[in-house]
């Protein structure tokens, strides 16, 4: 009878068509018989409970309080909910059609934008990402040298503002080329890339400093007229920045670019987190001594120069790992790789294969991105008191051949059905009733 | 002391060689001259100490140690100097019209073949004192503009070129707009193809010609085409045809169409030669010594900029002309590509201490090119009945310090630098009324060069006046031919103000007048005491680079032949076969002479008889094979037209691309090397083996059928800015139905022709088209086509046209939407090339599912899985695995979507894709399950050599390190030698090509 229910809760979702956000949790949910990868505490041959949306307790046995919802795991895995550290998800959906992209507001200097508003919850590619296990995603925009202030949001809900949890989670900087870039289609004359970069430089300097300015300014309690300063959106913006309360997302990627960022950073005193760090392995002891993260995005990406390790890129996080940085790994935050973000366990699995061990491979997409983007206090790993922000897999979610069953955000049971699996039952039924295919 | 006669003379032409009338009045200066006294290099090799020239009338009449001097003759003494015949400049550029507006042109502006270069030939006085300057005398005057550019010419470099022969060879350069251009060829595809045509072109060309001059009535006139009358004659008279290339491929394409059309085949060389020296073509050449400049290695981030590969050629460009010679390559030698001409002499220079022999270097600026072109009877040597060309040099040309006092070009001297009129460097006692001062003059020798472009002699020193041990500065010291003059300004010796000196100099005397500040005069005299002391300039002298070779040039080359035992025998492993033989846990499997040579329980052999591999553990599976791929292409795209069926991926194949060596890394060892997806019939593609190290030719899959590339949907219909039909899916399959109707028109005008005798004998044959060949060749069912598509619609209609025209087509490339009519496919009998997993790229792929394989391969339908990537290339494994996670697919089957699958949809299961009895040697050996995303790829076996391993991995990269940190100290230390800097190239091998990978490259976090 258990394992009628617990089939009944995997396959339900051949029925919908387009899926519907889940209502909040009414009773509590016992997982037992399961094997409870806590990633903070260990596995745990166990059960796990929750209640109101809050893990209440992980045990090996648990006793189902009154109204519980028992599910039998029969062995299979139980896991955090992985966690997009940067991503265009929400804001994109097409990326060849203009008018379906809302990640790169015109201009350079955008620090006001912010993501959540323009997070179509009901993107297609929101579904297809959670059925991998991604159920958080921090949401960039991504354009210019200041792009805006990115957004975390829960891979599910009827509005971007329930979907919201938890805004702004920084400003977005594009560091500017560092070097002289020649060959392919890049044709920028030198001289001009470097007043290019001056100018872009000098940019980020009185970002701060105006910002600072404006801060004080706005700040003041003064009620005479001659001390009443008018408003200023991108300025107002970059208070938490300036005061060094939110982190600035630096993406960059080549040595010259992570090492001028950590400089800048320490010239001005405030917190910046490395988004992309190909070279960041260049770099290890002046990330680690400044205590600067780095969200390494590209895990499978290319070698960075002719002449590098062919998997140089794959080592990239064991690297990190072993010189004590703080890391997480992501898929790339680019607007037109959102639907790959579903990808985001085998970029983990890759950096495993090449160095990095297991269980820091697990958590550099749980835990250490929770960590490193500042909601480590409620996600990332399975905890008595955290959010039941989780999902069962019948394996090991970093091994492609791994399906994820069932996923909770804050306890709510999330429609697990996606515009794929669709499209998927209705070709099947296309050849079924053509013959070519079995019952 | 010695002052030096000095020659001034007007160069004229010799009247009676013209034929138009005398200006002024009749000049007839002296037209015979003895050279006495000099070091004549009369060939090289051959040198006369003490030796004569005689010269009369533009010609060398005798030339020896003991020559009687004719009494006629001037002499001219030439003790301490040294004569050479006069230098070839082989190569010198000439801009041609952009386009033939003439009613003689080929449909295309590219088509310039019935240029001469002699006619484009106007130089400035300026640049022919330039080249004349290095001692060069005569020139090879070479048409550039458009892919084929004319005709070359031989010239003389005097006041009035004279022409020595006008039409040496037919200049053909790659040359195309680019993505983007107005015109086609747009791109080095396409530039290949163009060759190709206009080469056949000219040979209907020329039969049209002898059909209508035979049977003029019965023929109706064809348009008169002199580019290609002037292809088919050079072609008939076994003119060369010679190539510019940029780099030893693009040697290696010249060379295979110069075997395709039986070309007598030039070399415009490059100066990378050296990379592939024993794959170049026994040809001629002609190599410029252009050397880049030192790298910017000051900055260590900076010096992460630089590929291994460019500073290797940093050191090793100099070496390249020595590499030539002692290969045994006849090879001559040019400025050409220098952006300082001055710089020709140092390179030169640097070539011959790196290795280069004089003699070698002397051939390569006379006898080689002389002989090559035709005038070995009166270039090149100082020998009787020669051209008077000759150079003067003060010592040996090869001493970049050696200057050329002057050349002579049909029995003219022209001056160059010549020595100074007086030498008055050194101390001299001056006598100025009772005082007796000691002058000591001092000329720099780089003064002395920089006055030669000064519009009179005029030599610029400084110098001092000494009395009882006080030295005066001496200002505005001028040496005019013979005239010195300097001031001093003194308060004591001399009145109070400023004193001018001025004189001349005679022999070891200077005598003058100087004029004191008070405007009084008085007479001075002086003689000359001693010379002052040569400061000898210390040079460096350079050495051949140490570094070694490897197969490509830079990071992870091969630097010997890959490991390759007869026999290799994998013990106690699990084999994914891909074969009837399923998976096999713990058998073992032998290989020999490159095959599959066993499959069993348990193999043995007796002990050193075979590279045994200890495969517990570990799993093996076939070499990998990636349907779609765009590595090693150096060109993907010729899309200016909708239908480019004449270009071919295997003439654009790029060696030298490390996506090769990182995928093997991968465990793949077979890709479809694709045309692009822009437009709907798109080029043929080339099936290549990554025998990393290997040169193109060699890469490819002899055995695999050919092929094309057909494209559907957005990108073929796309907007062109200058407006390309089609820009709908209604266009796109008007367009190939089109085309296949005219490949219909085509055949049977062919066949019409081919039997019927008396239209053989006096009609206008068929003109062959390569574009029309190859989509014959698909109906005939001889060219696979591989089609990219996406949608259900267009991948239907393309089933009809197929089945319409009698061919099957191979694979669908893309197919995402190949699952909504998967039946159509597995009636119609093709394959699917599919993605794993993308979707949500563009519009045409909103319906991609990760299921699609799965679906396809459930109705049947033989599928693969692609990589359009080279980063997804190195991961093949893995995307496998995503058939297991969509859709619940059997793991062994699931691995055949990279290996036997693919094999099959290209034809080549026969040798690859399996693990069997008698196919290829194949086969990757992985650390655990393939389909693990925790296993890694430890050794890649093709033709049972061993192309990647762990273990060599490891020395590649410590070799390669060293060799860079050793050449970033040797740039550090060397002297700054000019030249062009390199553009770094630290991040080439990150490559773009691909239909649809851009947005994925920037999702995956490439570039």
């Amino acid at each position: 009878m258990k394992r009628t229910l617990i089939t009944l809760i995997f396959f339900t979702f051949v029925i919908a068509n387009d899926q519907i956000p889940a209502p909040p949790q009414k009773h509590p949910i016992l997982l037992k018989n399961g094997v409870i990868h806590t990633v903070s505490n260990g596995v745990i041959n166990g059960a796990i409970l929750f209640e109101k949306g809050k893990i209440t307790r992980i045990a090996e046995h648990i006793s189902p309080p009154a109204g519980a919802e028992v599910i039998d795991l029969d062995g299979k895995h139980v896991y955090p909910g992985l966690i997009a550290a940067v991503s265009g998800i929400g804001l994109t959906e097409i990326s060849a059609v203009a008018v379906t992209n809302d990640h790169s507001e015109r201009g350079d200097f955008n620090p006001n934008v912010r993501a959540n508003v323009a997070y179509n919850p009901d993107s297609q590619i929101i579904p297809t990402t959670r059925s991998n296990g991604v159920l958080i995603a921090n949401v960039a925009p991504g354009s210019g040298l200041v792009s805006g202030q990115s957004s975390i949001m829960l891979m599910d809900g009827w509005t971007w503002e329930n979907a919201t949890m938890e805004h702004p989670s920084g400003l977005h900087v594009n560091w500017p080329d560092m070097g002289i870039r020649s060959g392919g289609w890049f044709r920028m004359p030198a001289d001009k890339q470097i007043k290019r970069r001056q100018e872009s430089l000098k940019m980020l300097d009185e970002m701060i400093k105006e910002g600072r300015a404006y801060a004080r300014l706005r700040q003041s309690k003064s009620s005479k007229a001659e001390d009443y300063h008018d408003s200023d959106l991108r300025l107002e913006s970059l208070i938490h920045y300036v005061r060094g309360e939110k982190p600035i997302y630096v993406h960059a990627n080549e040595v010259r670019q992570i090492e001028a960022a950590i400089h800048w950073a320490n010239r001005h005193e405030v917190k910046i987190i490395i988004v992309g760090g190909k070279d960041a392995w260049r770099t290890a002891d002046l990330l680690r001594t400044n205590n600067v993260a780095v969200i390494y995005e590209g895990v499978t990406a290319l070698p960075n120069r002719r002449y590098e390790d062919y998997d140089q890129a794959y080592k990239g996080p064991a690297l990190l790992h072993e010189a004590g940085v703080q890391f997480c790994i992501s898929t790339s935050g680019s607007a037109g790789g959102s639907y790959r973000v579903r990808n985001l366990p085998n970029q983990a699995a890759m950096a495993a294969a090449y160095g990095l061990p297991k269980d820091v491979a697990l958590r550099s997409i749980t835990l250490s991105v929770a960590e490193v983007i500042g909601i480590a206090d409620r996600v990332g790993s399975l905890e008595s008191g955290k959010d039941a922000t989780l999902f069962i897999s019948n394996g090991d979610p970093l091994e492609i051949r791994t399906n994820v069953l069932q996923a909770y955000i804050q306890g709510r049971k999330i429609d697990m059905g996606d515009h794929h699996k669709s499209l998927y039952h209705k070709y099947q039924e296309k050849y079924r009733q053509l013959g070519i295919l079995q019952e | 002391m010695k002052t030096k006669l000095i020659l001034f003379l007007w160069i004229f032409s010799f009247l009676f060689a013209q034929t138009g009338p005398a200006k002024e009045l009749h000049r007839n200066p002296p037209r015979a001259w003895a050279l006495t006294n000099a070091t004549v290099h009369t060939a090289p090799g051959k040198t006369i100490d003490n030796g004569t020239v005689i010269l009369r009338d533009g010609m060398i009449t005798a030339v020896g140690a003991r020559v009687k001097i004719p009494k006629q003759a001037t002499i001219l003494d030439m003790d301490g100097k040294h004569i050479y015949a006069g230098f070839i400049e082989s190569w010198l550029d000439v801009k041609t019209a952009k386009k033939d507006t003439s009613l003689q042109a080929y449909w295309n502006a590219n088509m310039r073949a019935y240029l001469n270069g002699a006619d484009l030939f106007h130089p400035k006085e300026t640049s022919l004192k330039e080249l004349r300057g290095l001692g060069f005398t005569t020139a090879h005057i070479t048409p550039k503009g458009g892919i084929f550019q004319g005709a070359s010419a031989l010239v003389q470099l005097g006041e009035t070129p004279k022409i020595l022969s006008n039409s040496v060879a037919q200049v053909v350069e790659y040359a195309n707009g680019g993505w983007g251009a107005k015109e086609y060829p747009t791109s080095l595809l396409g530039a290949i193809a163009f060759i190709r045509q206009g080469l056949i072109d000219a040979d209907w060309y020329n039969k049209t010609q002898s059909i209508l001059a035979k049977y003029p009535d019965g023929n109706a006139p064809i348009q008169s085409d002199r580019s290609l009358a002037a292809l088919a004659k050079a072609k008939q008279s076994k003119q060369p045809f010679i190539f510019r290339t940029g780099n030893e491929l693009y040697i290696d394409r010249s060379s295979n169409i110069a075997d395709e059309f039986d070309l007598n085949l030039w070399i415009k060389g490059n100066g990378y030669e050296y990379r592939r020296i024993d794959e170049m073509p026994a040809s001629f050449m002609i190599v410029p010594l252009d050397f880049p400049a030192k790298p910017e290695v000051a900055d260590p981030h900076n010096a992460l900029q630089y590929s291994t590969e460019q500073l290797k050629h940093w050191d090793l460009a100099p070496d390249n002309a020595a590499k030539l010679a002692s290969a045994g390559f006849q090879f001559a030698l040019t400025s050409d590509g220098l952006k300082n001409k001055s710089d020709f002499r140092k390179n030169l220079s640097r070539a011959v201490q790196r290795g280069l022999s004089e003699a070698d270097a002397l051939a390569a600026l006379t006898t080689h090119p002389a002989k090559e072109m035709g005038q070995s009877k009166r270039l090149g040597k100082v020998a009787p009945g020669y051209i008077g060309n000759l150079v003067i040099t003060d010592g040996s040309y090869f001493d970049s310090k050696t200057k050329v006092n002057a050349v002579w070009i049909d029995g003219n001297e022209y001056d160059v630098a010549p020595d100074p009129m007086v030498d008055a460097s050194g101390d001299w006692t001056l006598k100025e009324g009772t005082n007796i001062w000691t002058l000591s003059l001092d000329i720099p020798e780089d003064e002395i060069e920089m006055s030669i472009d000064e519009e009179f002699d005029m030599i610029y020193l400084s110098g001092s006046l000494k009395l009882n041990n006080k030295y005066i500065e001496l200002s505005n010291l001028a040496l005019d031919q013979d005239r010195l003059s300097f001031s001093v300004e003194a308060d004591t010796v001399l009145q109070k103000g400023v004193t001018r000196f001025k004189g001349t100099i005679t022999d070891q005397k200077a005598t003058g007048q100087v004029t004191y500040a008070d405007g009084s005069t008085r007479l001075w005299s002086a003689n000359f005491d001693s010379a002052l002391e040569k400061k000898e300039k210390k040079t460096e002298t350079e050495q051949a680079s140490d570094l070694s070779l490897v197969f490509p040039e830079g990071a992870y080359g091969l630097d010997s032949s890959v490991p390759s035992p007869k026999t290799i025998l994998v013990n106690d492993a699990t084999i994914w076969t891909s074969g009837p033989k399923g998976v096999l846990k713990e058998w073992d499997i032998l290989f020999q002479n490159g095959k599959v040579k066993k499959i069993a329980k348990n193999i043995s052999l007796p002990r050193g008889k075979a590279l045994i591999i200890d495969g517990k553990g570990k799993h093996v599976t076939p070499g990998l094979i990636d349907a779609h791929s765009h590595m090693a292409g150096e060109s993907i795209n010729e899309g200016f037209e909708n239908v480019t069926a004449e270009v071919r991926m295997r003439d654009v194949i790029d060696p030298n691309d490390v996506a090769m060596y990182r995928a093997l890394a991968g465990g793949l060892t077979t890709i479809n090397l694709l045309h692009g997806s822009a437009n709907p019939i798109g080029g043929q593609n080339v099936v290549m083996k990554l025998r990393w190290g290997s040169f193109s030719n060699d890469l490819i899959f002899k055995e695999a059928p050919q092929g094309i590339k057909f494209a559907l949907g957005e990108n073929v219909k796309r907007k062109r800015s200058y407006g390309r039909y089609p820009e709908t899916r209604m266009g796109v399959e008007q367009v190939i139905r089109d085309a296949f109707r005219a490949a219909q028109d085509y055949k049977k005008a062919w066949d019409t022709y081919n039997k019927d005798v008396k239209l053989q004998r006096s009609s206008i044959p068929p003109r062959r088209n390569l574009e029309m060949d190859a989509l014959v060749e698909i109906m005939e069912g001889k060219r696979l086509l591989h089609s990219h598509s996406y949608r259900q619609d267009e991948i239907l209609m393309l089933t009809r046209i197929a089945e319409d025209f009698g061919f099957t087509i191979a694979t669908f490339q893309h197919v995402l939407e190949g699952y909504k009519v998967a039946e159509r496919l597995a009636e119609h009998g093709a394959g699917a090339s599919t993605f794993s997993d993308w979707w949500a790229y563009k519009y045409e792929v909103v319906d991609a599912i990760g299921f699609n394989g799965t679906l396809m391969h459930n109705a049947g339908v033989n599928v693969s899985f692609n990589s359009d990537s080279d980063e997804l290339a190195r991961r093949m494994n893995l995307e496998a695995a995503k058939a297991v996670k969509y859709g619940g697919l059997d793991e062994a089957e699931a691995l055949k979507f990279v290996t036997i699958n693919p094999a099959k949809q290209l034809k080549i299961d026969k040798y690859v894709g399996s693990l069997e009895v008698g196919k290829d040697a194949d086969f990757a050996i992985w650390s655990g399950h393939p389909l693990s995303t925790y296993s890694i790829c430890e050794q890649t076996w093709l033709d049972g050599k061993q192309y990647f391993s762990l273990e060599n991995d490891k020395y590649l990269r410590e070799r390669d390190g060293k060799v860079r940190n050793d050449l970033i100290q040797k740039i550090l230390k060397a002297p700054d030698n000019g030249g062009k800097k390199m553009k770094a190239k630290g991040r080439q091998g990150n490559r773009f090509h691909s239909c649809d990978a851009f947005e994925s490259y920037l999702m995956e976090g490439g570039e």
